[in-house]
């Protein structure tokens, strides 16, 4: 999924210009929503282990970290199983899950706003590092957290949400700007400013560059 | 190209938009300064990237569809039950608008208003005043009242419900017989002059003499 298994990926993505393979995994994807929308549970659940791991990913970008991805990733999937019988199979269902994650993910930062503000004194929250179990695997989730963190924390949700598509993930800008509903110029100026952002950040940690910036 | 161009080239441009033979990547092969930085750049990111794409989810894909269509279906009941309730809560308000609420305005409109009559009362023995102080008391509901001619004609106009105009009507009967009506309680004065003057006109007068005013 990250850019660097995806190079040579068209810039302008119609759907008669996609590849033989991507028009298979159209086919393929469409087929599935139907089963699922008519009721068939195992198609749901091969829908779900299929594209689970990228609505994850995708939730790390606007979650806090990996737990609420978890939760983010859930309530997709609640909704998908809710709403799976308005997927029109004329577009991508990779790209219509984007936007149910991107909703989704708005909505609960909403309520968790509400809530947090509701909360009076510290003692009411409840502990959120609760892993007991698979240490390897809270490991990796406090390393995605700290980069999520240390990459992203100054930048707004929207260019965060740009620069992870189109130079971590590897999409072109027009593909973020189907999936983001954004206007294509809009995604270029997130992006330009995004990445100012981040390398400004950077030089800021490697002295040398910041004199030689001067 | 200089360091300063290749900066800026770097802060906002593509790094896998930079083939080998572009300027800033033919800077960056002979600047050890551009090129640390353009390394590092494009090692942070690939970690970056790396961290994120290789983070599996902790959920079972099969829990989590599981949990996804008890939790949709769970949802839906909630939406039904609620939709009945606010149809029920509907129902109940219009039928309490309709038992309680609609027949108090209605009630109301009648005090109020629109079968409220006029009716001009003549009197024969009362005066307007005496008759006023009679019907004071039972023209009380909202909207209704009385009025006194000021032109000296003997009768008195009740505004109110075929109620109180009836009312008024029977107890301005009744005192018209009474004797302290009006025609009937001369005051004392001028019962004395008119009692004074019978009582002369009545006085035997003897022929041949003549009528003289009395000395005082």
């Amino acid at each position: 999924m990250s850019r660097f298994d995806k190079k040579g990926r068209s810039d302008v993505d119609p759907p008669s210009s996609v590849s033989y393979r991507d028009r298979a995994a159209y086919a393929r994807d469409a087929q599935l929503a139907s089963l699922a929308s008519s009721g068939d549970d195992s198609a749901f659940t091969t829908l779900v282990t299929r594209f689970q791991p990228a609505v994850f990913r995708w939730a790390l970008m606007f979650a806090r970290d990996p737990d609420e991805a978890e939760d983010i990733t859930q309530e997709v999937f609640v909704r998908t199983y809710r709403e799976i019988g308005t997927y029109r199979s004329d577009g991508s269902l990779e790209a219509w899950l984007y936007r149910i994650t991107r909703r989704a993910a708005i909505q609960m930062r909403r309520t968790r706003r509400r809530r947090d503000r509701l909360v009076l004194s510290p003692g009411a929250q409840p502990l959120r590092d609760v892993y007991t179990t698979d240490p390897g695997g809270r490991v990796d989730r406090e390393r995605a957290a700290s980069v999520i963190r240390e990459l992203f924390s100054e930048l707004p949700r929207r260019q965060r949400e740009i620069f992870d598509l189109v130079d971590l993930q590897g999409f072109s800008p027009s593909e973020a700007a189907e999936r983001t509903g954004m206007k294509p110029v809009s995604v270029r100026a997130n992006l330009f400013k995004a990445r100012k952002a981040i390398r400004e950040g950077l030089l800021v940690t490697h002295p040398s560059y910041r004199e030689l910036s001067r | 190209m200089t360091c300063e161009e290749c900066l800026s080239e770097l802060a906002t441009g593509s790094l896998r938009e930079m083939p080998s033979d572009s300027d800033v990547m033919l800077h960056c092969a002979t600047c050890p300064d551009c090129s640390r930085l353009t390394t590092l750049l494009r090692d942070r990111e690939y970690n970056a990237a790396n961290v994120l794409n290789n983070l599996p989810p902790m959920s079972a894909p099969i829990t989590v569809a599981e949990t996804s269509v008890r939790t949709a279906h769970r949802r839906r009941v909630g939406r039904v039950v609620v939709m009945l309730s606010g149809a029920a809560l509907v129902v109940t308000i219009w039928i309490a608008a309709a038992t309680t609420i609609v027949p108090a305005l209605r009630h109301a409109d009648a005090g109020t208003g629109s079968d409220l009559r006029t009716e001009t009362i003549p009197l024969r023995c009362l005066s307007p005043q005496q008759a006023a102080d009679i019907v004071k008391p039972y023209v009380r509901s909202r909207g209704s009242t009385y009025y006194v001619p000021t032109s000296g004609i003997s009768a008195i106009t009740v505004r109110g419900n075929a109620s109180e105009v009836a009312k008024s009507r029977n107890l301005i009967a009744v005192f018209e017989e009474d004797p302290a009506a009006a025609c009937r309680n001369i005051p004392a004065m001028v019962r004395k002059a008119v009692e004074d003057q019978v009582s002369r006109d009545a006085a035997p007068v003897i022929a041949g003499q003549a009528t003289t005013p009395p000395k005082k």
